[in-house]
């Protein structure tokens, strides 16, 4: 049992990194019912812009947040405004399409500058791990993600809840035509929503950068892990990613452990596509 | 002369073109050539699935591996004859499609493009690693050597042919009035006694032979197959830029929407790393300025169809 109780524990963690992977994807489709495509190509953006302030300026990853948070913030928005808004009105695959288009485009441009070479961000919290109850070991860095995915969830949460713009995209998903009447731009609203969940595909990425090697093609990856996220817990429902993350790390890891760590990817893959499957609307989302 | 008979003139003359030319042009036309065949046979296919029956796959790619792995192990490991090791490509790809078509035909629109995308993937990370078809470093189809480069073509200009024939064929049949019908209302039209499932099976199925024969072919002129490649995205990226260029939901979209592809690709080939972002970048354009791609915005204009589906 204790040989399993590591790989879930570690799952766990995992799993609140991988609720901010998926939480901005859930937005944008809760809101707009359009798929971005280029999620993942955010994500890995943002971990070689945090890869550019560390070498520029020598400080800890983490403080890079505050640089790449509103680059990002202002790379959603700009987007928006001058890609996605042009075709909101229309049928759902000229968004697939131009969001697949602009994610291979950000991927090649990353190839071109980068180099396919494997980077990391890297800190001293990678190789510290804490030992608990001298039963199993968990890596540091994890226990920071956990954190940082929580404290995420948690302030989307409330702004949501708490604020205008909160108020005013939430009645924009409800009730298009009401919230227009009642004086909501929803172009802007829309283009506000891309920035959120561009900082939140920031911080994953910046997360993703420090604990595991990226490469300029990861957005793939990742972009598929956040539709596991998203799939597996239920679109459009908060409680719902934060499971969903859990249940995906979890998955992934015991997995890993049992076949063999070739196999860690199959195995998250596998329970993703049981849960289309049986139950497509996800675990905790309503039809 | 009626436009039916400038039709069947030019399609004959184009067949002549095709079947006559290994013998005049230079084996880097006939190169170019075989690449836009077998272009043509897998975006007509993707074609079939998204401009028709209403399924964005973003998972073709899985047929395409399959396919020129199956080339790879029965003529490598097995020796058979290598035309049927093709055709097999393409039935074991049915099989797989057959296989999952209970679970993707439970999903709908964006999960069904998510669920296909998926489970490539995971074959993707099989193939990578199963020490049967040597990990991820990829087999070499040794007895394509020995092929010679014409006979390639005649088999790419025979899968384009078939892959267009039946596009065309199924459309003009009372499954193609289903499936248009399922694509502009699939619940009006369920309630008008069209069987959904079986329609998008059946097409699904189409899809899935043609595009693992099309790769076997493929395969035959690369020789080389390695997992990540063969079961990556770039497929569908390559396959949704030529539908889109040419023009969703038309037959000839595909064949226009190949040929520049084909084209662009070999001009850009001197720029490796900049010819995906170009390509990105037109499909964006394209989406943008002109939704119907070439030949949806010529037919607009013209009023003329060179292949038609609807009776006159």
């Amino acid at each position: 049992m204790a040989a399993y109780l590591e790989p879930i524990i570690n799952g766990v963690l995992l799993g609140g990194l991988y609720g901010v992977v998926g939480i901005g994807l859930s937005m944008v489709f809760g809101i707009m019912r359009q798929v971005n495509l280029a999620h993942g190509e955010y994500m890995i953006l943002s971990s070689y812009f945090s890869l550019i302030f560390l070498h520029l300026l020598g400080v800890h990853p983490l403080l890079t947040l505050f640089l790449v948070l509103p680059l990002m913030f202002l790379l959603g928005y700009a987007i928006q405004i001058s890609l996605f808004n042009r075709i909101m009105q229309k049928q759902m695959e000229p968004f697939l399409m131009v969001s697949f288009g602009l994610s291979i485009i950000l991927q090649n441009a990353l190839l071109l500058i980068f180099t396919p070479d494997a980077r990391t961000l890297k800190t001293a919290l990678v190789i510290k791990s804490v030992n608990v109850f001298d039963v199993f070991n968990v890596p540091l860095i994890y226990l920071v993600n956990f954190t940082v995915g929580l404290l995420v969830l948690v302030l989307l949460h409330q702004f949501m809840k708490r604020t205008y713009l909160g108020w005013a995209i939430h009645a924009s998903s409800e009730d298009l035509s009401g919230a227009r009447l009642m004086g909501i731009n929803p172009k802007k609203v829309y283009a506000v929503a891309m920035g959120i969940a561009a900082v939140t595909a920031a911080v994953s990425g910046v997360l993703i950068g420090m604990t595991f090697t990226f490469y300029p093609h990861s957005g793939t990856q990742y972009l598929i892990i956040a539709f596991g996220v998203v799939i597996i817990g239920g679109l459009g429902s908060l409680p719902g990613t934060f499971l969903g993350g859990m249940i995906l790390g979890i998955s992934q890891l015991v997995g890993g452990r049992v076949i063999g760590p070739g196999f860690q990817l199959l195995s998250g893959y596998i329970i993703l596509l049981v849960v289309l499957t049986v139950r497509p609307q996800g675990l905790l989302g309503r039809r | 002369m009626s436009p039916n008979r400038i039709r069947l003139i030019v399609i004959i003359f184009l067949l002549a073109a095709l079947v006559i030319l290994p013998h005049l042009a230079s084996r880097y036309v006939v190169n170019v050539l075989l690449l836009v065949c077998v272009y043509v046979a897998l975006a007509s296919m993707w074609n079939l699935l998204a401009g028709y029956s209403g399924m964005v796959s973003l998972g073709q790619q899985m047929f395409i591996g399959l396919g020129g792995y199956t080339l790879a192990v029965f003529s490598l490991y097995y020796g058979v004859p290598i035309f049927l090791s093709v055709f097999l490509g393409g039935v074991v790809s049915v099989i797989l499609a057959l296989s999952i078509s209970m679970s993707v035909f439970r999903m709908k629109g964006v999960y069904f493009a998510i669920g296909t995308w998926v489970i490539a993937e995971a074959l993707g990370i099989c193939f990578s690693n199963w020490g049967y078809v040597r990990y991820g470093m990829g087999l070499f189809i040794q007895p394509a050597y020995r092929l010679s480069m014409v006979s390639i073509y005649y088999g790419a200009v025979i899968t384009c042919l078939v892959s267009l024939g039946l596009v065309y064929f199924l459309l003009r049949s009372k499954l193609g009035l289903a499936l248009m019908a399922i694509r502009d209302d699939d619940g009006a039209s369920e309630a008008l006694g069209v069987n959904i499932f079986r329609c998008k099976l059946t097409c699904f199925l189409i899809g899935a032979f043609i595009t693992g024969t099309a790769a076997g072919i493929l395969y035959l002129n690369t020789i080389f197959i390695q997992p990540f490649e063969a079961f990556g995205i770039g497929w569908t990226v390559k396959l949704l830029f030529i539908v889109i260029i040419g023009g969703i939901g038309t037959i000839a979209g595909p064949i226009v929407g190949a040929i520049i592809f084909v084209l662009l690709q070999q001009f850009l080939s001197e720029y490796v790393g900049y010819n995906l972002i170009i390509l990105g970048g037109i499909t964006i354009a394209v989406i943008f300025f002109a939704p119907t791609g070439i030949i949806g915005t010529l037919q607009k204009k013209w009023g003329f169809e060179l292949l038609p589906i609807r009776r006159q």
